[in-house]
């Protein structure tokens, strides 16, 4: 195997000057922007994200106004109070049309029991209606009660909400308590990873198989057959790209460090409390074992396909495990612990995303890691024994569309 | 150096070589020659392992193929395929350090290379920028750059102009002088016949003749006449004397009919054709593989 260095270097220098590396590459760091900084920096203001138009609102009574500007706080909207008049009421409408404001609330006489109207252009803010009609529901509940003359101090007491607070408990019997916001940005932040891993593994399947299989229809393999081996050509490829893989991501995981830890702080906001060392290791340590199983397994099907068609069908099977767990995503979020959740992580064309998602949200025990690890790396190993043998066979295969039973075959072949 | 015996590959249902044996030695051409689909490619593969042949051997200096051999054997496929993406210089060198050859030797191996083929101020351009012509004396040099002391050359000299295929033929024949061993096949029998010491005629993946081209041509003795003329020949194909003709606007090759006699033939075509040049001489390649193929084929019908 003396010629496999010289292979590596090779596929890996064609590989970084390629134009998707290097656009992939310098589009990464803005992910990574958006899963570090941004989150913060929009709870900062929260205008960005909602645009700030005012609200209308229309009747309601007094300290209507005053409730549902505090209500919309969190989307930095101001109130406006309009007339209960239809001319009033039309106008405001016409401004809501326009996009002068963002909804008009309208509560006739009699709202306290028959409720009101939120007149919006989209119909699909639903954060802004949750608050809003929070607000309308408690007031209406407080107007009646003071029409039913019961003593408001009882009234509030036997109205009065309670909060649910979210506790994450790490290992150790560590207790941290986080806001919603703090969930919700580990929850981004652990999605954004799923996504990466997700993205550059099939990315970089694909290209493999690609790589393999215009070298089978252009011939080049002929010539690279008559100077090394069927094995040499593929391990070169797959440890090549690999190698550029790795390189991007050492990019990345230092860039995420360098924001989190250095520029987060300096501009006074925090980051995403996922984005630590431990976890970028295990952001990386999935990355490289999803890599080489499915680029095993597209070099295998690169070799068998006749053309690129060819091989987009061969490829589907092998594709579908990678979107299985994409789909499912938000059980195993919300589930980290279920059979399913359990199963999938353990199983391992899934396991490189399933158990990263787990290893973020809620450390699963570390029998069911090593588990993970342990089968992942025999699959690979495995996957790279039968990639080689059909590659073996298949790369010299011409005009002929290969089937997975012949591809079976071909495992037996000598 | 290279033996070749009895080898057989069946693809399907089509026997593409069907038991082919022979023998190229150092210092020796030796020319695999048929038409389009009788089996030479198929067999330069089986020598070069790139398949497996069905059944029979090919030994090289007695010893069979293994992996180490290839640093010794240079091969250009018929079929032209270099990453179109990389650019001369880097891809010769990848050639050869992929040979056993160490990156700074490779790259002098290679500038010398382009040098004589007057590529050198192409060398930093990629393969796409290239011209047909360009790319395949690219090819060849990339089937040369490791020294081999065998190279197998699949139809090289198809798609280049004569300036390019006379660069390629003194390449060749330099091969041959220091001793090394080649093997060329093509369908184009002016190139054997001025290149090869010895050939081997195939057709349908069997062997129609081998041998020394001088011994091939002295068993069919000199009964072959090359006419250059003014007019119509079309009359002389229909000759009772002439057995075939391979004829062209103003040069004709007529082979004469056992037992024939050459004044028969000239007699008939001085009236008729303003004759300026008529030779007796031995068959040429084309000539012997045309009359070799009729005869396979009559066979074949019987």
């Amino acid at each position: 195997m003396t010629k496999l260095p010289a292979i590596i270097r090779h596929e890996f220098k064609l590989m970084t000057a390629n134009k998707t590396f290097v656009i992939l590459t310098a589009l990464g760091p803005f992910l990574i922007l958006a899963i570090t900084v941004l989150p913060g920096l929009l709870s900062m203001n929260p205008k960005a994200l909602s645009g700030g138009e005012p609200i209308a609102v229309s009747g309601g009574g007094p300290g209507m106004t005053a409730a549902i500007e505090a209500a919309s706080a969190f989307q930095g909207r101001a109130v406006e109070a309009v007339g209960t008049d239809a001319g009033s009421i039309a106008d405001a409408k016409r401004l809501v049309q326009s996009g002068r404001y963002a909804a008009l609330v309208s509560l006739a006489d009699g709202w306290e029991d028959s409720g009101g109207s939120l007149y919006t252009k989209t119909g699909t803010d639903a954060m802004l209606y949750a608050a809003v009609e929070r607000v309308v529901d408690e007031s209406a509940r407080q107007a009646r009660i003071r029409r039913s003359g019961v003593d408001p101090a009882v009234a509030r007491e036997l109205t009065r909400r309670v909060d649910l607070s979210i506790v994450k408990l790490g290992t150790g019997n560590t207790e941290k308590a986080g806001g919603e916001s703090d969930f919700v940005q580990t929850l981004f932040t652990a999605m954004s990873f799923v996504m990466l891993v997700y993205m550059t593994t099939l990315l970089y399947g694909q290209m493999i198989g690609r790589s393999v299989v215009t070298e089978k229809t252009s011939k080049t393999v002929e010539i690279m057959l008559s100077s090394v081996s069927p094995r040499e050509l593929m391990f070169g490829k797959i440890l090549g790209l690999g190698l550029a893989g790795l390189l991007q991501y050492g990019i990345w995981v230092s860039l995420a460090l360098a924001l989190s830890k250095l520029v987060a702080p300096l501009i006074g906001i925090a980051a995403p409390p996922v984005i630590e060392p431990a976890n970028l290791a295990w952001l990386v340590t999935f990355f490289v074992l999803a890599y080489f199983l499915y680029a095993s397994l597209y070099a295998a099907l690169g070799a068998a396909a006749e053309d690129e068609q060819h091989l987009g069908q061969l490829a589907w099977p092998v594709l579908a495990f990678l979107i299985v767990p994409l789909v499912m995503i938000s059980s195993f979020v919300s589930n980290p612990g279920s059979s399913l959740s359990v199963v999938l992580s353990i199983f391992p064309m899934t396991s490189p995303i399933v158990m990263l998602i787990r290893v973020l949200i809620a450390p699963p025990p570390a029998w069911q890691i090593a588990l993970c690890l342990g089968i992942l790396i025999a699959s690979v190993y495995a996957a790279a024994t039968a990639a080689a043998r059909i590659f073996r066979v298949g790369i010299l295969m011409g005009g002929k569309r290969a089937t997975f039973g012949e591809m079976l075959k071909w495992l037996r072949v000598r | 150096m290279l033996n070749v015996d009895g080898v057989v590959k069946t693809y399907e249902t089509v026997r593409a070589v069907d038991g082919l044996s022979f023998e190229a030695r150092p210092g020796e051409i030796f020319g695999l020659i048929g038409p389009n689909g009788a089996g030479k490619s198929t067999t330069i593969r089986m020598i070069m392992n790139v398949i497996v042949p069905d059944a029979g051997t090919i030994r090289f200096d007695g010893k069979a193929f293994s992996e180490s051999m290839k640093a010794r054997i240079g091969y250009l496929p018929e079929e032209r395929g270099l990453n179109k993406k990389v650019k001369v210089l880097e891809t010769l060198v990848y050639l050869g350090v992929l040979k056993g050859l160490d990156s700074k030797d490779a790259k002098a191996r290679a500038e010398a290379w382009l040098e004589r083929f007057g590529l050198a101020e192409w060398k930093a351009e990629k393969i796409e920028a290239l011209s047909k012509g360009m790319a395949q004396k690219v090819q060849f040099i990339g089937s040369v750059v490791h020294d081999p002391d065998l190279v197998l050359f699949d139809e090289p000299f198809s798609g280049l102009d004569p300036v390019s295929q006379d660069i390629l033929l003194d390449a060749v024949l330099e091969l041959k002088r220091r001793g090394k061993t080649v093997l060329i096949s093509t369908h184009v029998m002016e190139h054997d016949e001025r290149l090869c010491d010895r050939i081997l005629l195939v057709r349908g993946g069997k062997e129609l003749v081998s041998g020394s081209l001088p011994d091939l041509k002295a068993r069919y003795g000199e009964n072959s006449a090359q006419i250059e003329f003014d007019g119509d020949a079309s009359f002389v194909s229909t000759l009772p004397c002439v057995e075939s003709v391979r004829a062209m606007p103003r040069w004709i090759e007529a082979t004469l009919g056992e037992g024939r006699d050459s004044g028969e033939l000239l007699a008939a075509v001085a009236g008729r054709l303003r004759v300026r040049r008529f030779q007796m001489m031995e068959p040429s390649l084309h000539a012997i593989f045309v009359k070799l193929v009729e005869a396979a084929g009559e066979a074949e019908d019987d």
